[in-house]
């Protein structure tokens, strides 16, 4: 946080969160913080440019072990996005899976200040937390993965919801994360069988399904005052006709009463899971199936996972899923068994545009957010890197905000494109209020983080302020696009980072974590059973098992009472 | 005919360490068109600092180029530290007077690249046109995938007066090699295309291969099991053993010819 004062002005501000949509306003930041007036700031002039808060990624995989991993077995892909250091910057490598260096500046560039790990495997949460430290500029937090884990299946089979609670706030504090990720739930156990699961069928030898884990974790989830809800990447990922399941999925929380306005679930990378047909050669988008759905539903939120075209290393603890991926490509494939918590696979994937089925899925990440009536219940992700790298996102909104470069781009796409998907024939444009929702405002509100100084720009915020080199009556999409790869300016708690899409600044970010607050008596009774697998099973022992202070030294708590 | 001489001043490399340059900005393409002060002002990286090319080699130039393709750099002194000599070149001519370091000639799209000597690992990695003359031995990886990519040398032609090491070729998907030594294990290492000639003898070529042609005149070592025969066939008047592979790949990839006599 930069002390001192800043004025911005002349800006044309998209504010959504506070309702601000296209005024022109300053902005006035004290100590870090945005503030009604400042006295002797310093003073940018914007002069009519675009303004919007920090942009905020509610799902990326920026930091841990597959991460890691993922740079280490692709030294082809660190060959590109090679830039030497700077006086100000260290050397970057990597394209699909950047180094920490080049992951914190390239998202600065786009005007971003919080992105969200989507998944932290338990057991490498520390691996996690160093990654996280060693990413520049950006504020972030982590999701442990706490739905294939036997603890959880154990009492998920018992019924014994608030002992369940009781070692997902556990968890929560161990790792210092941030709420609870759910992957291919049982069906990455069932991988360490040979099997999936889809959401009906009993996890090998815990005989739960994948549905009862999921309405079990978000139960308990719910039994706290989470900022965020279960995190969701549900069965069947990346399987053709697998939007039966996914509808299925977003039923299964219906019920549930959340803490707060927010849903009961978030849903993530929609696109992977929005797929018609039977096989490869019948397969198309159900993108409007999805779509329908969200709009008559309040109780969840998505995001959209939408591809780029090219070269990507895909990643995720859906072991099964990358397995089949791997078969069908020939590529490099790696696969990791984190004990009794989770697994991983990772492999390389070219996204063409002369495969049709490349090109449905291209079109499905797209047309779910054109479709999806109201931008508050959608965020832009293409799951970096898994449908593309997050340099990417700047592609994907001059798509959502040109019908006609939308029109180009098919023209160059395999031609079943006009048949299997629906995207040719919508002719929704977003503006930029929309796309300020869908990059801030939205996932700001779902992971709680607005109450938290983030994705808005209101008194109290923090000083987090993206200034777009384009005017508001900009409509060219090439200059929308490069618009938001290099920003004008970027502000990070006050501070100026990105100066004419050149990094100037390098502050370090802080990591956000959630502590439940759980019951001394819950607590004491669900520790005898945990102990017990630390003392059968564990590669670790109980007392070495939790994240330590010393990995977070830029700490921000967010506690979460437990709701009486 | 211009020919620009460069000789490596002896203070560079006389140190202990001998800290390796990168030469990648001296070709004839990069060159061309410039004034002797221009040349020598040209930044070459040794080792992490960036240095004018007259602070480290004494230059003289003699006559002039009407096009890029009368540009020839020859390169003097003590080479062995002088990496990626040739890196990237489209055009001209580069002559190397003595053992030259790692990937020399990589990337290579025309001109034609001599070197009077031996060549360290990664020459003529991932070249795509051109020539590449290596008079003395080539180390390891010659004309391959650089590590993870999935294609080697897609074009342009190789010849090696001695010896090469090991994966000469991997994933190589076009043009041709010449070898007139031996070579180490491994040559055309999940080959997909272009032709590679062994005049003397290789330990396990043709391993993966799915595509292309490898021909050994001399002994072949540790031939792979997973090749089939496929008759014979006369070259240039000589029998040889004609085989199909590499079958590991499945049979329908194996596409690959191994003629061993």
């Amino acid at each position: 946080m930069a002390e001192g004062e800043l004025l911005i002005r002349n800006g044309v501000v998209y504010d959504p969160i506070n309702g601000v949509n296209g005024e022109k306003k300053d902005i006035s930041i004290r100590d870090g913080k945005v503030v009604e007036e400042v006295m002797n700031p310093k003073v940018i002039d914007a002069e009519g440019r675009v303004v919007m808060p920090g942009g905020v990624d509610i799902h990326s995989h920026i930091a841990g072990a597959k991460v890691n991993v993922g740079r280490l077995f692709r030294p082809e892909d660190g060959r590109k996005g090679r830039e030497a250091k700077t006086k100000v910057c260290r050397a970057q490598s990597g394209y699909s899976v950047p180094n920490t260096f080049a992951t914190g500046y390239r998202y600065a560039k786009m005007g971003y200040t919080f992105v969200m790990e989507a998944a932290m495997p338990p057991l490498a949460a520390r691996h996690t937390h160093e990654e996280m430290v060693d990413i520049p500029i950006l504020d972030n937090a982590a999701m442990p993965l706490i739905d294939n884990n036997w603890m959880t299946m154990e009492y998920v089979k018992s019924g014994d919801t608030d002992l369940l609670a009781a070692y997902i706030a556990w968890m929560i504090k161990a790792t210092k994360g941030y709420g609870v990720k759910v992957v291919n739930p049982g069906g990455t156990e069932a991988w360490a069988w040979g099997k999936n699961c889809d959401i009906n069928d009993a996890v090998p030898y815990f005989d739960v399904t994948p549905a009862e884990i999921i309405k079990g974790l978000a139960e308990a989830t719910e039994k706290f005052e989470m900022p965020h809800s279960i995190h969701v990447h549900g069965n069947m990922l990346g399987h053709p006709g697998n939007f039966e399941t996914t509808l299925a999925t977003y039923d299964l929380v219906k019920g549930i009463k959340p803490y707060r306005d927010r849903p009961a679930m978030h849903a993530t990378h929609t696109q992977f899971h929005s797929y018609g047909g039977t096989r490869w050669g019948d397969f198309e988008s159900k993108a409007g199936a999805i779509a329908d759905y969200v709009n008559k539903n309040e109780h969840l939120s998505i995001d959209i996972g939408s591809i780029i075209l090219g070269d990507t290393t895909t990643m995720t603890a859906d072991g099964p899923m990358e397995y089949s991926l791997y078969q069908i490509t020939g590529r490099k494939w790696t696969n990791h068994d984190v004990e009794l918590e989770t697994g991983s696979g990772i492999t390389p994937f070219l996204y063409s545009g002369k495969s049709p089925v490349n090109t449905v899925q291209w079109a499905i990440g797209q047309e779910l957010a054109l479709l999806i009536k109201d931008p508050w219940k959608l965020a832009l992700t293409t799951d970096h890197p898994n449908a593309g790298p997050f340099i990417g996102y700047p592609i994907i909104i001059s798509m959502l905000m040109s019908k006609k470069r939308r029109e180009e781009s098919a023209e160059d796409m395999h031609s079943v494109i006009y048949d299997r998907a629906e995207l040719p024939s919508i002719d929704r444009e977003y503006d930029l209020n929309e796309i300020a929702i869908i990059t801030r405002g939205m996932a700001a509100k779902t992971l709680g983080l607005h109450e938290h100084g983030k994705g808005h720009l209101g008194v109290g915020a923090d000083g987090d302020v993206a200034i777009y080199d384009i005017s508001p009556e900009e409509r060219d999409a090439g200059k929308i696009q490069k618009a938001f790869l290099n920003t004008k300016y970027t502000i990070k708690g006050g501070e100026v980072v990105v100066k004419d899409g050149e990094v100037v600044a390098t502050p370090a970010g802080r990591t956000i974590f959630v502590t439940p607050e759980c019951d001394d008596k819950l607590t004491e009774e669900m520790m005898v059973k945990l102990k017990d697998k630390f003392d059968h099973y564990y590669s670790v022992t109980f007392n070495n098992y939790p994240v330590q202070d010393a990995y977070l030294p830029n700490p921000y708590e967010i506690k979460a009472p437990w709701r009486s | 005919m211009q020919t620009i001489k460069l000789k490596l001043k002896e203070e560079i490399t006389s140190g202990n360490a001998k800290i390796p340059i990168e030469a990648d900005s001296l070709t004839p393409d990069k060159i061309f068109g410039k004034s002797e002060a221009e040349i020598k002002a040209v930044k070459v990286w040794w080792g992490n600092r960036e240095e004018n090319t007259g602070d480290l080699f004494d230059m003289s130039v003699e006559g002039e180029a009407a096009s890029v393709e009368e540009v020839k750099i020859v390169m003097e002194g003590d080479l062995s530290r002088v990496k990626h000599i040739g890196d990237g070149m489209k055009a001209g001519e580069i002559e190397a007077n003595g053992d030259v370091d790692m990937h020399c000639g990589a990337m290579m799209q025309g001109g034609r690249v001599t070197v009077k000597g031996n060549a360290d690992c990664w020459a003529g990695r991932e070249m795509h046109g051109g020539e590449l003359i290596i008079e003395g031995d080539a180390g390891d990886n010659l004309c391959a995938m650089y590590r993870g990519e999935m294609t080697g040398m897609t074009g342009g032609k190789v010849t090696v007066g001695g010896n090469a090491g090991e994966c000469v070729g991997q994933y190589m998907a076009g043009g041709e090699i010449l070898i007139k030594g031996n070579t180490n294990i491994l040559t055309g290492l999940n080959m997909k295309g272009g032709k590679i000639t062994i005049e003397g003898d290789a330990i396990m070529p043709g391993a993966d291969m799915t595509g292309g042609e490898i021909t050994v005149k001399g002994k072949v070592l540790d031939m792979i099991p997973s090749f089939k025969s496929d008759g014979t066939e006369s070259i240039e008047g000589v029998e040889y053993k004609k085989y199909l592979g590499d079958l590991a790949m499945t049979e329908k990839k194996a596409k690959g010819v191994l003629y061993v006599r």
